[in-house]
């Protein structure tokens, strides 16, 4: 008879019970059975394969509580944060509760909906598809964010309609006196032949302590497409696990794009499912870290029938001693043939002290398949310091603009120009610290 | 100008003695040639003189208008109007041309206490540059070198030196790979740059790059010296008799050691 030992659950690190105060029975439902799944799973390890490399510290030392028990400082003015391209197409989220105040929602086009959650609780597109896309096995912040969200995003783009104004999904963290964690929930249904372009934001206005555990599903119908960018610049002292997922109909295109720039430990797991012939997806990502910062991406590119196209273009920089993990699964079924899936983890270390961990983890068993991967982990080259440097630039200046130049490719696809900008400014920013 | 002497460097960190006592001088308003075998040294020296850290010179000084420089960076150096035309120009991806060229010249004219241009200013200044190698404006929007032709890497080369308008420029086998339509383009335009107040240092293989830019001086380089210097006929007799030849005629004449 084997020893049976007592892990820690997720709750280990929760004050207080996670009791659900959600009104809809139908968001009630899925905090019971995240409530369920909570107190069956153990906390991971670093003997969990899929966390190996992770330091959980920063969650595992600490007690996070309710919002309400927090005492969080007022939001204040945020308007800097406002996207002018989506001054009428915005949701804004303080410290994970939604804030119809802040947000600004105007003119769109008939029958769509950019709204939040509760309010929508009873459309039946929420009642057949919330909770019903994640799935992560053996896993503890998906179901934390099922056990204990109440509210969260919703959008819903009717069939053959185009959503021209960018979504903005605003979600802002204030100072607090105490650690408390955050649920935040988006579910988006895109109807067929639908279109659009959603920017997830998570900012910390302040410099402190929190738990970001948000979960977003997409729901892509037949020949639907959406531009999904994600931008995380929690606060450098948050923790911030991310289960981002979309499943593909027929002719559907769902290209993502995740920023990471802030939290002391970020770990993302994007995961895109083929349920249908003939999609086409991006899991794009660019990590820009530095002092102590982790940031762990664990992708699953699930082909699952034939026909598909897919990119992964991954970039890393890495400073000081921070540490970046990525772990790229591409899955293809037996029957799923003719798939064009194209995956790539550059990265650039900066220092000696930094740590990059990368690996690719292919599964094929169709034989039509072509799947090209690849990873690298380079310094800056002398020659092309040397180069710029002869030309009459600072060494200083010569860095900066090769590290800017190693990030352009993944900032230009935000398709959003003051997106755009906002994180050219963040890149700037993180090469200039890079010379101090 | 440039005042070489008694060379000596070595690669960083080893023990790889290239150049072994050069000693060089250039006064303003000259144009001199160095020619030699290759692995000579003639690349290491164009590299030492520009400040390319690889390299650490372990005996000898350089003299740049009376300062001696072997101590300062390669920015430091650009600042003062040194300047070199890369045997094997560098690709960067993702950096544009007019990026690096605005970067580069206002860097340079903040050092010399001279004005800045702003970016319309620059796009006036710099599409003038063009014309001087006859380039397409298309190349200023490109990641610098990134796919160009080797003819094309050469040719920015020279319009960079035509933008920041340097003292004194190194050009390292800037005729190589470059067709005879380009060579001819290349060498106005360097003949263009020429003045009285500047001097060139060409660094070639070939005397026809010679007779497109008329050289005040040739020297000869093996085995980390200049072993000989003369005027344009020295060229002409490495033309037609090579190297081996000269290395004879030095020994029998008990000048080379
Ligand atoms: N970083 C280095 N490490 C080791 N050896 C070096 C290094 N740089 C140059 N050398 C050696 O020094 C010698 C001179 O090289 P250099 O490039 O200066 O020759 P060159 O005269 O320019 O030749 P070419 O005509 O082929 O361009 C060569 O033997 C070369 O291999
Ligand atoms: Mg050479």
């Amino acid at each position: 008879m084997s020893e049976v030992i007592q892990r820690d659950t997720m709750l280990s690190y929760i004050t207080g019970s996670v009791e659900s105060s959600a009104e809809s029975v139908a968001i009630r439902a899925i905090n019971e059975r995240g409530r369920e799944d909570l107190e069956n799973t153990p906390f991971p390890t670093r003997k969990d394969e899929d966390w190996r490399f992770v330091d959980l510290k920063s969650i595992t030392k600490s007690q996070f509580c309710k919002l309400e028990e927090a005492n969080a400082a007022d939001v204040g003015d945020i308007s800097d944060h406002y996207l002018p391209e989506a001054m009428n197409c915005r949701l804004v989220f303080v410290n994970g509760v939604y804030s119809e105040e802040l947000s600004s929602v105007e003119d769109l086009p008939n029958n769509v909906i950019v709204g939040n959650l509760a309010a929508n609780a009873d459309n039946n597109s929420v009642k057949e598809h919330l909770g019903t896309i994640t799935n992560y096995d053996d896993d503890v912040f998906a179901p934390f964010n099922d056990a204990a969200f109440t509210d969260g995003a919703f959008i819903y783009v009717p069939e053959e309609t185009v959503v021209r104004t960018p979504i903005h999904i605003l979600n802002v963290f204030t100072d607090a006196e105490k650690a408390f964690y955050a649920t935040p929930r988006l579910l988006y249904v895109g109807e067929m032949f639908s279109k659009s372009t959603i920017i997830e934001e998570h900012i910390g206005l302040a410099d402190n302590q929190y738990l970001n555990v948000p979960v977003t599903e997409f729901k892509m119908f037949t020949g639907s497409n959406v531009h999904h960018a994600r931008i995380q610049r929690d606060s450098k002292k948050a923790s911030h696990v991310s289960r981002p997922i979309a499943i593909l109909d027929k002719n559907a295109e769902y290209h993502s794009y995740t920023i990471c720039l802030g939290a002391k430990l970020f770990r993302n797991d994007p995961r895109v499912i083929q349920n249908a012939e003939e999609v086409n997806f991006t899991v794009d990502g660019l990590v820009l870290i530095d002092g102590d910062q982790i940031a762990d991406t664990h992708s699953i590119m699930d082909h699952r029938f034939a026909h598909a196209g897919s990119h992964q273009l991954h970039k890393v920089v890495v400073n000081d001693s921070a540490h970046s993990v990525f772990n790229g699964k591409i899955f293809v079924a037996k029957d799923a043939q003719k798939i064009d899936s194209f995956q790539e983890n550059r990265n650039l270390l900066l220092s000696e002290n930094g740590k990059v961990n990368t690996k690719p983890q292919l599964e094929i068993f169709a034989d039509d398949v072509l799947c090209s991967h690849g990873a690298t982990i380079g310094q800056l080259q002398d020659e092309e310091v040397f180069y710029l440097q002869s030309r009459g630039l600072t060494e200083q200046k010569s860095r900066e603009l090769l590290v800017y130049a190693f990030a352009l490719e993944s900032v230009e696809s935000m398709e959003v120009e003051s997106v755009e900008k906002l994180l050219l400014n963040e890149v700037i920013e993180y090469t200039n610290r890079d010379n101090k | 100008m440039l005042e070489i002497k008694n060379l000596h460097a070595k690669v960083e960190g080893e023990d790889i003695e290239i150049l072994k006592g050069v000693n060089l001088k250039v006064n303003a308003g000259e144009i001199h040639a160095i020619m030699g075998p290759n692995g000579s040294g003639k690349s290491t020296l164009s590299k030492v003189v520009s400040g390319h850290p690889e390299y650490e010179v372990t005996e000898g000084e350089i003299l740049f208008n009376g300062e001696d420089i072997t101590e300062l960076d390669a920015d430091e150096r650009a600042h003062l109007g040194l300047f070199l035309a890369f045997q094997y120009p560098v690709e960067v991806p993702g950096i544009t041309n007019k990026t690096l060229l605005r970067e580069a010249y206002n860097t340079i004219a903040r050092a010399n206490d001279r004005e800045e241009l702003d970016p319309l200013e620059f796009e006036d200044y710099i599409t003038e540059k063009l014309d001087v190698i006859e380039m397409k404006d298309e190349f200023l929007s490109r990641s610098i070198n990134t796919g160009f032709s080797g003819g094309e890497k050469k040719k920015n080369e020279i319009f960079q030196m035509a933008v920041l308008n340097p003292v004194l420029s190194f050009l390292d086998e800037t005729d190589s790979g470059l067709d005879i339509d380009a060579l001819k383009v290349v060498s106005d335009g360097v003949n263009k740059i020429a003045n009285d107040e500047n001097a060139i240092v060409m660094i070639t293989h070939y005397q026809r790059l010679l007779n497109y830019i008329k050289p005040d001086y040739v020297h000869v380089m093996m085995a980390g010296k200049l072993i000989k210097s003369g005027g344009f006929e020295l060229a002409e007799e490495l033309e037609a008799n090579g190297y081996d030849a000269l290395e004879k005629e030095l020994v029998l004449n008990g000048e080379a050691q």
